[in-house]
């Protein structure tokens, strides 16, 4: 099949699967809602909670899964390695800590509609990828225990600052932080939505359009370079295109755990390696898989919502595990 | 004979260590240049310059006239092939996957490659014999068929020159011997030059009209392949006495042991 082909049935399939599950996900929840009932103007309170709570919270939902599972398929690019993602390498963890700080400063204000929040999001981000990428990165080449080990070391130190900042907080406030930092999808209204698409459109456009250049990376940084690919500028539209985007969603939503790592790694086992295929992808199942994940999370045990980051990282932890045992030997560098 | 690649005087360093220094040469156009020399003697610096991958820290490379650090990249890419000696493929690509991304210099940013683009690298793929594994994952085919492969994806780009680096060196004798015979047949079929590094002194009697000799960063030797395949010249750039022996009108190479 030629590849043109297979881009076609795929996004097409991957856009259907992801319309299906929206729909149900908007008409399933505590309170049911029919189809019928949301477009009446009878019911007041149902429409109230159709588009101001369930719409909005189902695009959050695809926006932050699409997001994170293609800045996900778009760090493996760049690292040559199937597990880096924004979870695995710190960045979440970064990007966590700066929404944080941000908010506990008092920064929880806009200037001219980008909030202060998603911008400390997205410096800490970027200043993680750095690091990560710096410590990772022996003779020009990535070595996967130092990618991880640098992940592990970025998450631990970030970790360390919010528990500090914990200890000082008071319970309510405390509460809060913890309750965000277990990653959700609570959103009311549109005003969020419309936020965080500022950083995610241009940051996942950069990222589709360099898909492939990726490829061509993927050949090593000379072969890339000699089939008219400018490495160095690639490498740093990467770094910046997934610090904004995921910044800004992990500024939102937490640090949803897992999407990145998983999603892209299933869709290179179905549908091969070519990056133009898997970063469009890549973003329709994770956005697929986040909404289903968070309709389970606000159903499994009615009328208590479970914060959809348990749901997603414990599908994740298992699927991480396996992955190590599968790639036992890549693994230790 | 038409001049296809022009060096003047190039210097190259990394991190102040100076790997190339004063090189200026010439290469004729259709033919097969050796480039032989001791473990970091600067062949794959030299190499990375002439395929404009490296800009050279002084001197100029000139390719059909224009300066190579001044030429945009894909332009550079549509007349010049690179084949690294260990390709690298981070995705699990197909075998004519990785052949069909020589078609990037020709293609747009959200293009695919055309029926056109698949017709040439079919008949690459046929031209280098592994038209057989076109479907397989380049991960689980052999390292001389990956090889082979690269050879296949730098034939896509339609190239004038193909630069190779030790394109044989982790091949069994049968490979190599394939593979060379495949890059003198696209010299005398198409009419590509090949500029390829090597280590094997002995095949080199048989496949290269012209050799260079580097030490040092610096050329040793430059010439007819009969002229510097020569006991004198080997023992100085591999410090280590080398024999050329003559015998019923055959050439044998060996390190005096």
């Amino acid at each position: 099949m030629s590849t043109n082909k297979k881009f076609l049935i795929s996004i097409t399939l991957l856009f259907i699967l992801w319309i299906v599950t929206a729909f149900i996900s908007i008409f399933t929840g505590t309170y049911s809602i029919g189809p019928l009932e949301a477009i009446s103007n009878v019911d007041e309170l149902s429409k109230t909670i159709f588009f101001e709570i369930r719409i909005p919270r189902v695009l959050m939902a695809t926006i932050a899964g699409g997001t994170l599972a293609l800045t996900g398929a778009a760090l493996q690019a760049l690292f040559r390695n199937s597990l880096a993602s924004p979870f695995t390498l710190g960045i979440s963890g970064g990007a966590s800590l700066g929404a944080l700080l941000a908010i506990r400063s008092g920064l929880a204000v806009g200037i001219l509609g980008f909030s202060l929040v998603s911008i400390s999001a997205f410096v800490f981000s970027i200043l993680t990828m750095l690091f990560v990428y710096t410590i990772s990165k022996v003779g020009g080449v990535v070595a996967t225990g130092r990618l991880l080990l640098a992940g592990v070391v970025a998450n631990f130190l970030y970790a360390a600052i919010v528990m500090f900042i914990q200890f000082f907080s008071t319970f309510t406030e405390s509460l809060q932080t913890m309750r965000w930092i277990m990653g959700s999808l609570d959103v009311v209204g549109f005003g969020t939505v419309w936020k965080t698409l500022i950083f995610v459109i241009p940051g996942c456009a950069i990222l589709l359009s360099s898909a492939k250049d990726m490829n061509l990376f993927g050949l090593g940084d000379d072969v890339a370079s000699s089939l008219g690919v400018n490495v160095r500028w690639m490498e740093k539209k990467i770094y910046f295109a997934t610090s904004l985007a995921a910044g800004a969603v992990i500024s939102v939503t937490g640090p949803i755990g897992f999407v990145g790592l998983i999603i892209p790694h299933i869709l290179r086992m179905l549908l091969g390696g070519d990056n133009r295929i898997i970063l469009l992808s890549s973003f329709l199942l994770g956005a697929t898989f986040l909404t289903a994940a968070d309709t389970l999370s606000r159903t499994i045990i009615s009328p208590v919502e479970i914060p959809v980051g348990i749901i997603t990282a414990s599908i994740g932890g298992v699927f991480f595990l396996w992955l190590l045992i599968k790639t036992k030997k890549e693994i230790i560098v | 004979m038409e001049t296809i690649i022009n060096c003047s005087d190039i210097g190259f360093s990394y991190n102040g260590t100076t790997v190339l220094n004063g090189i200026t040469l010439s290469i004729e156009s259709g033919k097969m240049l050796g480039i032989l020399g001791a473990n970091g003697a600067g062949k794959s610096t030299l190499l990375k310059i002439l395929c404009g991958v490296l800009k050279p820290k002084s001197g100029r490379a000139v390719f059909s006239d224009q300066e190579l650090s001044k030429m945009d990249r894909r332009e550079i890419a549509k007349g010049i092939a690179y084949i690294p000696q260990d390709p690298m493929f981070a995705f699990p690509f197909t075998v004519r996957e990785v052949v069909l991304m020589g078609r990037a210099p020709y293609i747009g940013r959200f293009e695919f490659e055309r029926e056109g683009d698949i017709e040439i690298a079919q008949s690459a793929l046929e031209t280098v014999g592994i038209a057989h594994l076109e479907n397989r994952l380049i991960s689980e085919v052999s390292s001389g068929e990956r090889q082979l492969a690269s050879i296949a994806r730098g034939l896509v780009q339609e190239p004038e020159i193909m630069i190779l680096d030790e394109p044989a060196t982790f091949l069994d004798v049968k490979h190599r011997t394939e593979i060379m015979n495949i890059l003198k047949q696209l010299k005398e079929k198409k009419g590509i030059s090949i500029i390829a590094a090597t280590h094997d002194i002995f095949s080199s009697l048989f496949y290269f009209d012209e050799i260079i000799i580097l030490k040092d960063g610096k050329i040793l030797a430059e010439g007819r392949t009969d002229q510097v395949i020569k006991s004198e010249i080997l023992s100085l750039a591999y410090e280590i006495e080398v024999v050329v022996k003559k015998e019923n009108g055959r050439v044998f190479v060996f390190p005096n042991q």
